[in-house]
């Protein structure tokens, strides 16, 4: 069983085709990261699944059910956009609504609960509206969390928290999905941040999904490259160019051989051409490098042999 | 490597699906403020229409510019702010005068206030993607909305009443009940009182085609109360009977499940944010 099963899924506002036969599949108890550039339709689709606007076409099912069932909405968390929250109503009164909305049973204890999981212990009876960008953000994480939900959908959640709170974020996804019984669709820009707790990945770009895979295709998927950094720079790439395949000079100025080989080799190659190497390391290209490399192709241009 | 267990899914009845969507709205009707400045307004207003119409009864004011001299006629009775008889309704022809529109049908336009921001606040403050995403059934929404929105303005109602009585104490104003009886000013109250189940259900279907766009709902609550607006002195006058009463609950639950059924079909065919 899947937890999200999306099937040729299409939305067309007017002229515009925000989805055009996107598939996914989200399986259960997992972290799904949704990447895609702004307009790509990771917030289209999530607002599908949530039940806020119509599909076009297509197919959308939650653990093997219809995504109107209203059995499974019950147990669904959501942060899409803003927090919907009442401005003039204080944190607490803005969770209970929230605990009784749900027919949480023990809803001051809670309320309570998910509070300290956002450690907001102290801005309970604040007004919504007197909340920082930061603080916001936290309450309606806390709002998503309430009642244990089976799925939880949350867009750019780590939108405006700072250090601290991206960290509790990552601590609280973690902890959802331990038991398995939570499954999280994410969407975020931060892939840094996206890195340290997804299993699983899907990339969409202009309304289709170009890419699913695990955490562990990922790691496979991402090449290891060698990084060299001297004074003649130019010459250095050019003697590697005559030696390797792949390599390339990146933004910092460090030049990189993607191609099977160890860093001794190339300190050696161009030792042996009488450039002296101020820095050597070895290392693996990121999800961000990786993103950004998909994107970089054109489309139609073989990202499934990435 | 985390373990993972297939979800099962607790059967979400009818009943407490509305039970907990009435909890909550219950709840955010009678903690915000701005229902109580409308509850208020509802109570204040008729003791300043009794007590400003009784002072200036009499008055002679003229037209500066056509020197036609026009006479200002206060209300005779406490009850006049109430409901006219069925027999003043028989002539067939409105009054424009000062009494004839300054009374409790004030209430139903000033209800649709109420009923428009609370629920467009639904929609303006983004709960409304909360809402609907744990709740796919549109109908539990609709129902509940119109219930809640039912007690808000029959309290208004009951709150005008009141200060109608208090205002006609202040005003020094006769509470004769010539051509009618407590009986019947109990029916007539009843009979305003489940006319505002016709009107809230107007308001609420108004205030889901316009969403988070307050003006939309207020000026299509205005438009469409209008068309019937005429009928309330009709159907609900001071010598209401049982059949008055009989009528307007009958009417209230028509247009309450009638357009309740439109504003479900709204909901499930639009997009909701």
């Amino acid at each position: 069983m899947n937890a999200i099963e999306i099937k040729g899924l299409t939305k067309n506002f007017g002229e515009k085709q925000a989805l055009s036969g996107l598939n996914m599949t989200v399986p259960v108890g997992a972290i799904y990261g949704f990447i895609g550039e702004n307009g790509s339709g990771k917030s289209t689709t999530e607002k599908i699944i949530c039940g806020l606007i119509h599909p076009s076409g297509g197919t959308v099912k939650l653990f093997d059910r219809d995504y109107k069932d209203s059995d499974v909405r019950a147990k669904m968390g959501v942060l899409i956009e803003s927090p919907g929250c009442f401005p003039s109503l204080t944190v607490w009164n803005n969770l209970m609504i929230q605990a009784n909305n749900l027919g949480v049973e023990n809803a001051e204890e809670e309320i309570r609960r998910v509070i300290k999981l956002v450690r907001m212990e102290g801005a309970a009876s604040n007004k919504f509206k007197n909340c920082s960008l930061g603080m916001k953000q936290r309450i309606s994480i806390a709002m998503a969390l309430m009642g244990n939900p089976t799925l939880l959908v949350l867009d750019e959640p780590i939108n405006g928290l700072d250090a601290d709170g991206m960290r509790i974020m990552r601590e609280v996804l973690l902890d959802v999905v331990k038991d398995g019984k939570c499954t999280v669709l994410v969407s975020s820009h931060i892939l840094g941040e996206l890195e340290k707790v997804a299993t699983h990945y899907g990339i969409v770009r202009g309304g289709k999904m170009i890419m699913e895979m695990t955490a562990d295709e990922l790691e496979s998927n991402c090449r290891t490259y060698v990084a060299v950094k001297s004074r003649q720079n130019d010459v250095t790439l050019a003697i590697l160019r005559r030696h390797f395949i792949r390599v390339e000079e990146d933004e910092s100025g460090y030049i990189r051989v993607y191609d099977d080989v160890k860093a001794e080799d190339v300190v050696t190659l161009l030792f042996s051409n009488g450039i002296l190497v101020n820095e050597v390391r070895t290392d693996k290209i990121g999800l961000e490098e990786f993103y950004i490399d998909l994107m970089n192709k054109k489309e139609g241009s073989g990202y499934a042999n990435y | 490597m985390q373990t993972t267990n297939q979800p099962t899914f607790e059967r979400n009845t009818f009943k407490k699906r509305l039970t907990t969507m009435l909890k909550v709205d219950f709840r955010r009707m009678f903690t915000s403020p701005f229902a109580y400045i409308m509850l208020g307004i509802s109570l204040v207003m008729p003791v300043l229409i009794l007590v400003m119409t009784t002072m200036m009864d009499g008055t002679v004011s003229v037209n500066p510019q056509t020197g036609v001299e026009m006479v200002i006629e206060g209300f005779d009775n406490v009850w006049q702010v109430i409901g006219t008889l069925s027999s003043a309704n028989a002539t067939g022809q409105m009054s424009m005068d000062m009494t004839a529109m300054c009374n409790i049908n004030l209430v139903f336009f000033i209800s649709s206030v109420l009923v428009c921001v609370f629920i467009a606040d639904d929609f303006r403050s983004g709960y409304a993607k909360n809402l609907f995403t744990v709740r796919s059934k549109k109908g539990d929404y609709v129902i509940s909305k119109t219930l809640v929105c039912f007690v808000g303005s029959a309290l208004m109602i009951i709150l005008f009443f009141i200060g109608a009585m208090i205002g006609g104490a202040i005003a020094n104003l006769p509470f004769d009940i010539t051509g009618t009886s407590v009986g019947g000013i109990i029916c007539c109250l009843l009979c305003k009182v489940l006319l505002t189940s016709v009107f809230t259900a107007i308001f609420t279907t108004m205030a889901v085609v316009g969403k988070q766009r307050l003006w939309l709902s207020l000026i299509c609550s205005l438009g469409a109360s209008m068309l019937l607006f005429a009928m309330v002195p009709m159907i609900s006058p001071l010598d209401a009977n049982i059949v008055n009463v009989i009528l307007c609950l009958a009417g209230g639950a028509l247009f309450s499940v009638g357009l309740g059924f439109v504003s479900k079909a709204i909901l499930d065919k639009t997009s909701l944010v």
